[in-house]
């Protein structure tokens, strides 16, 4: 239903001929905090020993790099309090684990010691649908002049769903997210789309889907909303906030971390558009 | 249920007993109209030189006043209309009508009047803005469609969310707040093309007047303000027909007499161009609104007037046949005037209106419908004890019964369940009594009391919660959440879920200096039992009204405000500074990624907060000469709070006091316009104000692969300033044409100097780069257009 918004914003965008240009607009820049990129992906077909755990610090707005957190200790343990290490390639932020244990409907917990501030994250291990068909159309979207790609899978209809989807094209150089649920939907076929102008023959997309939990769903959302500039601005603009994610820091709550521990079975396919 | 009325009623009583002990009277009565076209003028002056009494003829134009026996001067006058002088010896009740002539005529015992415009120095009422239709055509506007409600901008303490934004705000109030009543009936939209131009067409509007405080009793429903619209109601005597062609519309009015003198009918109509906009070529794509203004007036007799009005008006976007969209207005209201005696005038009304918004996605199958529809019973009686003593008084009830959405599939392939979101119906009857009494020569109060009632009705099913409450906070993680149903209520056909009642006292006072200054204060109480679901900068067509009920609280409102007046230059200078302070209580915001549309359990993720607004306006005008118009200027503050509901709860912005998306510090309002001679007459705008609040980033970070801008606390920087120039020009080819076929010529340029004022600034990475950026929105350029209108 979030669409339905961002719909009412394009039209407003092609009704008038509103004008878009870049300014220079002064900023200031906060103390920096921790930025925990943890998503546990289980691809289906895979064993889901080998995961990447990423940490990284906020930074001015202009900045082109991104700091990289390291010397942290990482690991995540499950129900069992069996413990899978989170190993820093050094200097990286990238903290990698071989051995890790994915199991659909476990509840896992994510532990980060860095500055002598202990993090701890708590999240479940979600399943997700197979990707069923995917179709492209070259007439879609509202001006009937660009290409999108469709794909459907099966919602299960005896629980509330909710789904993150991730798209990869060669012409942005960022994925497009996307979350959906199932409130009008429930057991039926869903669905869910990317279009763009400037798709050609020959090009990839890839596409990720994910079963989420309702509260990670809920910070995809705002975070979705706030990266594409709080719904593209103009008169129905919605506030920007702080996306609080799920970790939360032990020693210093105020010192709060950004981000999210989350961890799904993954459905992947590529699509070469026709 | 008891009434805590009686205090109140002791206090009225008393005033009773002063008004009731004065002489015998006679009363002097009647209706002013224009001898041109029958149409009654609201608040025409009416003045006994003798006494130096004035009253106002009301909203159907009629007078009372009543004296002691003797022979009065009586001065009957209304802007750019001719003045009447009439004697008049008053030995018993004389029924006496008034028709005044348009200023154009030439009739050489009569002098053109602008005296209505210097500021009521009598008169207790304050923060009160009228605006002629004659002037708000004038103003220069973006496309140069004539625009009722933009031009309201130009008025202290009036603002909008920006360029482009539906609606307005008053003294730092929502744009849900107002309340918009067109012939008495309420309007829930009031703009077409999602906020760019209003519903309402200028030339079958008769007068508007907007009550920014002091709000006297028999208005409620809505804490900010009142804007009270009037159409016209045709002309009696003769056929005519007037229209325009513009950029944007066109518009056609037909008037004239159904039985001469007695019926009268009124149609206008007004449409937008079928590709409005449109830069896209194919044919299928259209976006247009229009509307239509219907009266029809008839005179029963002597003492029984009657009135049914009819406002249609519809957006309609249809894209590639795979977005489809409409949305408006349907009001109908049949109104009898009905007068008692010379002193007792009663008005009867009965309205329907209704809001529909549809819409269909067929390339997501979806099709959605919601609105609001609205039963509307006023009785109102005005009451001219004598003239020193007036009273109002009467009843109001509403019945709502809201969709706020059907969910159905658009075709036979989409895979959307279908469902209705649970209607809501609530009653809301009011009963009121206002007064005006003059206590001595320099002293004039009014004083009145609104007792109003809200019930929340079913049939409704409701979710329950553990301990009631809908939203459950997570302290570990500082986020509100939806709360989960721990079961389910049924609550049967008009039975009763929630009720409300709130006593609404409204009093001003005026105490005048000399004839020409006074000093006014004033305070009002005021209810509104509906709230608009918006966490945008400005409503959306799709936004739902939400009653209050189980889980939402009515916002309260006081409002106090002190202001000085004067006329200066025998009248041809007027100044008026108020300054004003209020607070509502249960403002309500939502809490973060709330989705608001299609939400069945709106309760889920709505937070209680508070908001308050003070400021200082100072308008200055300039009634006569060739050169006329006002400054306009208010420093204001508008902010809110949504604090946590327990101690260690963040609420919205941790707590603390933000300004709200239209708070404006400083807004500056200059309108002229300057006629030059018989077929020119010239008309510019210039406003300055400070930028929106907004929040900007401050700092970056990456996850996902996206970057996301991290924010502080909300509304703590600003756009840059906002300003623009605007001029008009109008040419009437043949001025001394009173007959037959006349033309109007309106040229006008909107943003002169072409400012790129800031819709918006958004945060966003670059398409191409995927460096960060921050991107201006800015909505008109400079826009020139040219009107052509006419009348026969």
């Amino acid at each position: 239903m979030k669409k339905i918004t961002l719909i009412i914003v394009l039209l407003t965008g092609i009704l008038f001929t509103a004008c878009e240009d870049v300014v220079n607009v002064e900023l200031d820049t906060a103390a920096p905090k921790l930025v925990v990129d943890a998503s546990i992906e289980w691809a289906k077909g895979t064993d889901g020993s080998q995961q990447t755990i990423r940490l990284t610090s906020t930074t001015g707005y202009y900045d082109n790099s991104i700091p990289v957190v390291t010397g942290a200790v990482v690991y995540v343990t499950n129900s069992s309090n069996t413990v899978f290490n989170f190993i820093e390639v050094v200097g990286t932020g990238n903290y990698i684990c071989n051995d890790f244990e994915p199991v659909i409907g476990e509840t896992y917990q994510l532990t980060i010691t860095y500055n002598n501030e202990t993090y701890t994250a708590t999240e479940t291990l979600y399943s997700t649908p197979d990707i069923t068909n995917v179709t492209q159309d070259d007439q879609a979207s509202l001006d009937g002049d660009e290409t999108e790609v469709r794909f459907f899978f099966q919602d299960n209809g005896l629980e509330d769903n909710f789904y993150l989807v991730r798209f990869d094209i060669e012409v942005l150089p960022y994925p497009d997210y996307d979350v959906l649920d199932d409130e009008f939907f429930q057991g039926n076929e869903m669905f869910t789309f990317i279009d763009n102008e400037d798709f050609e023959p020959g090009q990839q997309v890839d596409i990720k889907l994910k079963g989420i939990s309702q509260r990670y769903y809920n910070y995809m959302g705002i975070l979705i909303n706030i990266s594409e500039g709080g719904s593209g601005g103009g008169p129905f603009q919605t506030p920007p906030v702080t996306a609080r994610g799920n970790v939360i820091n032990q020693t210093n709550p105020d010192n709060f971390a950004l981000g999210y521990f989350s961890l799904s079975e993954t459905e992947s396919t590529v699509y070469t558009i026709q | 249920m008891a009434l805590p009325l009686r205090k109140y009623l002791t206090v009225f009583s008393l005033f009773f007993l002063m008004a009731a002990s004065a002489q015998e009277k006679f009363t002097l009565s009647g209706i002013v109209t224009d001898a041109g076209s029958n149409e009654t003028l609201i608040g025409a002056s009416v003045f006994i030189i003798e006494t130096n009494t004035a009253i106002a003829t009301n909203e159907y134009g009629f007078y009372s006043i009543s004296l002691p026996p003797g022979t009065y001067t009586v001065e009957v006058s209304y802007v750019s209309f001719g003045t009447i002088r009439n004697t008049v010896t008053l030995n018993r009740n004389i029924r006496q009508n008034f028709q005044l002539t348009m200023g154009t005529q030439e009739l050489d015992e009569i002098v053109i009047s602008e005296n209505q415009k210097r500021a009521a120095i009598k008169k207790p009422e304050m923060s009160v803005n009228k605006l002629s239709i004659q002037d708000i055509k004038k103003m220069p506007v973006v496309l140069g469609e004539v625009d009722i409600l933009k031009s309201l901008l130009q008025l202290p303490g009036v603002t909008n969310a920006g360029e482009g934004s539906s609606g307005f705000n008053v003294r730092g109030g929502a744009a849900d707040q107002n309340l918009i009543l067109l012939d008495e009936a309420t309007i829930f939209n009031s703009s077409h093309l999602f906020g760019f131009f209003s519903v309402f067409n200028s030339d079958a509007i008769k007068n508007l007047k907007l009550y920014k405080g002091g709000i006297p009793a028999r208005f409620g429903g809505r804490v900010s303000s009142v804007l009270d619209i009037y159409q016209k109601e045709g002309n009696s005597k003769e056929f005519h027909m007037n229209g325009g062609i513009g950029l944007i519309s066109s518009r056609l009015l037909a008037e004239g007499p159904i039985a001469k003198g007695r019926s009268s009918f009124l149609v206008a109509g007004r449409a937008s161009y079928a590709h409005l906009f449109l830069k896209l070529t194919d044919n299928d794509n259209s976006a247009y609104f229009y509307d239509l203004n219907t009266k029809l007036s008839h005179k029963l007799n002597e003492n029984n007037n009657l009135y049914l009005s009819g406002y249609f008006g519809r957006d309609v976007f249809n894209i590639n046949n795979s977005f489809n969209n409409v949305y408006g207005n349907t009001v109908i209201n049949l109104r009898w005037n009905h007068l008692f005696s010379e002193k007792l005038f009663a008005n009867t009304s009965l309205i329907y209106s209704d809001y529909y918004y549809g819409l269909e996605l067929d390339f997501i199958g979806l099709q959605w419908d919601s609105g609001i529809k609205n039963y509307n019973l006023k009785y109102n009686l005005k009451h001219y004890l004598s003239d020193k003593f007036k009273l109002n008084y009467g009843l109001n009830a509403l019945y709502y019964d809201f969709n706020p959405g059907k969910v159905s599939p658009s075709n036979e392939s989409s895979s959307i369940n279908p469902e209705q979101l649970d209607k809501k119906y609530a009653f809301e009857p009011a009963l009121y009594i206002d007064a005006e009494h003059t206590l001595t020569d320099n002293i004039t109060v009014s004083y009145g009391l609104r007792y109003s009632m809200f019930y929340r009705l079913g049939a409704q099913t409701l979710n329950t919660y553990a301990n009631d409450q809908p939203v459950n906070y997570d302290n570990d993680l500082k986020i509100y959440e939806k709360a989960p149903a721990t079961g389910t209520q049924r609550y049967g056909s008009n039975e009763v879920i929630a009720d409300f009642n709130n006593l609404e006292p409204r009093a001003a006072i005026s105490y005048s200096i000399n004839d020409n200054q006074s000093v006014k204060a004033s305070y009002n109480r005021m209810a509104q039992y509906l709230h608009l679901i918006s966490n945008t900068s400005s409503p959306t067509p799709l936004d739902v009204w939400a009653p209050s009920g189980k889980y939402i609280e009515p916002q309260l409102l006081d409002q106090v405000a002190v202001g000085y007046f004067r006329n200066f230059s025998n009248d041809k200078y007027t100044l008026e500074v108020e300054s004003f302070y209020k607070k509502i209580k249960n403002r309500i915001d939502y809490i973060d990624g709330a989705n608001l549309i299609a939400n069945n359990a709106i309760e889920q993720v709505v937070l209680n907060g508070r908001s308050r607004a003070y400021g200082l306006e100072v308008l200055l005008r300039k009634n006569e000469g060739k050169l006329s118009g006002w400054i306009a200027y208010t420093l204001s503050r508008s902010e809110q709070q949504t604090p946590g509901r327990v101690a260690g709860e963040t609420g919205v912005n941790n707590g603390e006091w933000y300004k709200t998306g239209y708070d404006k510090l400083h807004n500056l309002s200059v309108t002229a316009s300057y006629e030059l001679n018989d077929k020119w007459t010239f008309g510019s705008i210039f406003a300055l104000q400070s930028g929106q609040p907004v929040t900007y980033p401050n700092g970056q970070y990456v996850y996902g692969d996206i970057t996301i801008p991290s924010y502080g606390q909300r509304n703590e920087d600003r756009l840059p300033a906002y300003h623009h120039l605007d001029v008009s020009a109008t040419y009437t080819p043949k001025p001394e044409k009173n007959k037959g076929w006349q033309g109007e010529w309106v040229f006008s340029i909107y943003n002169l100097y072409n400012r790129k004022n800031a819709a918006s600034i958004s945060f966003r990475q670059n398409e191409d780069t995927g460096y960060n950026e921050a991107v201006r929105l800015s909505i008109f350029g400079v826009i020139p257009s040219v009107t052509y209108n006419f009348k026969f």
